[in-house]
């Protein structure tokens, strides 16, 4: 019950109280860049990452705030899991290799 | 007792190994596991597909699916590459401003060589496929390169596949460990997972070789090169190997690299020199 009513104060919160900032917006964009730098220097772009990238940066051109941070924090979420796909092959494609 | 004699002579055979390899050259460990490589790699598909002839394996699906076999024995009837081959032989026989032609630039006037693409020139130190050459011998004559992925440069590779057909592919690796090191990244680009998919080359062309991907029947790895230019009804028209790498790659949802790029053309090369013997059967059609 507690959690119910918890829950109805926080979605009867105004709308600006969800919005991301400018500064996080960027922040969060920045990230982006940085991550999918590293996912590029290891050959390993994910064509989605790279779309999220894109949206964001548009997304900042417009003051669309909310939109870059949340595309901003897919890009930067897939380019973190790409540069750790990399390091994992790596080694692991190895134990492919048809013997 | 006979364990024990056998012991000593062990040993001195071990020793007369070290000294001979102290005073000769260093055994060539490298090349003898890319051979070891392609055997296991043929091997594999021939295991896996008994019944398929190892010279079928140049058609791809068609060599383990009855049924796409037969719908494509009916469209070879009017083979959709025909225009490709006339405008690719055509080209191939136009003389440059210069009044040199693609014919001075490759052994054989460049007629009947596709099986021993791509070489790797230990002059350069870079794997040339028959894509890159024909560019390079048209810049070397004044003339502009040709966009690799479809276009005239199908049209031009559909021509001179088709003069090498039934020929095996006959890829050799020099002993240069520049040319080890290009195979061994091929290699590794071809095993190597990546894109949001996860998947490798080898995911869907050696463990899924035979199988549907969706409405696909994915062609096994050994040969499947053998095939290019293809006309791909997919696509509409003609795409060389160049389409099909960026095309894959796209699929797994990695970003391609741009066509030629050295790792696409060291993956031709490992990829190629592991269907030696498959004969060349360009240009082809594919769903």
């Amino acid at each position: 019950m507690r959690r119910l009513v918890l829950a109805g104060l926080l979605l009867s919160l105004p709308a600006e109280a969800w919005a991301a900032s400018q500064a996080e917006a960027e922040a969060a964009l920045a990230a982006a860049v940085q991550a999918e730098a590293q996912a590029a220097a290891l050959g390993n772009r994910w064509v989605p990452a790279e779309a999220a990238l894109k949206a964001a940066k548009a997304a900042l051109a417009a003051q669309s705030w909310d939109i870059a941070a949340a595309e901003a924090s897919k890009a930067h979420a897939m380019a973190l899991r790409a540069v750790e796909q990399s390091k994992e092959q790596e080694t692991a494609w190895r134990d492919a290799v048809v013997r | 007792m006979k364990p024990r004699a056998a012991f000593p002579r062990c040993a001195a055979l071990t020793l007369a190994a070290c000294l001979l390899g102290a005073a000769g050259p260093a055994p060539r460990a490298d090349l003898a596991s890319a051979a070891a490589d392609q055997k296991a790699f043929q091997d594999h598909f021939k295991s896996r597909f008994p019944e398929v002839p190892f010279a079928d394996f140049a058609n791809g699906p068609y060599a383990v699916n009855a049924a796409m076999r037969k719908q494509w024995e009916e469209i070879m009837q009017f083979p959709p590459y025909d225009f490709a081959l006339d405008e690719g032989k055509t080209a191939f026989e136009t003389k440059f401003a210069n009044g040199k032609s693609y014919a001075d630039c490759f052994a054989n006037g460049g007629i009947g060589v596709r099986q021993d693409f791509p070489y790797f020139d230990t002059k350069s130190g870079e794997v040339i496929t028959l894509d890159l050459a024909i560019n390079r011998c048209r810049e070397a004559n004044g003339e502009k390169p040709l966009p690799y992925q479809t276009g005239m440069m199908a049209s031009l590779t559909a021509y001179m596949a088709e003069t090498s057909r039934g020929k095996p592919f006959a890829i050799k690796i020099p002993d240069d460990p520049r040319a080890l090191a290009a195979y061994e990244a091929g290699k590794k680009y071809f095993y190597t997972r990546r894109g949001q998919l996860n998947f490798s080359c080898a995911t869907c062309h050696v463990g899924a070789a035979g199988q549907r991907m969706r409405g696909d029947i994915l062609a096994p790895a050994m040969g499947i090169l053998a095939a290019f230019p293809i006309y791909r009804s997919d696509w509409g028209s003609m795409g060389t190997i160049d389409r099909r790498f960026t095309s894959c790659s796209a699929q797994m949802r990695s970003e391609p690299l741009p066509p030629q790029d050295v790792a696409y053309r060291n993956l031709e090369y490992f990829l190629s020199y592991m269907g030696n013997g498959v004969p060349i059967s360009g240009p082809g059609t594919r769903p």
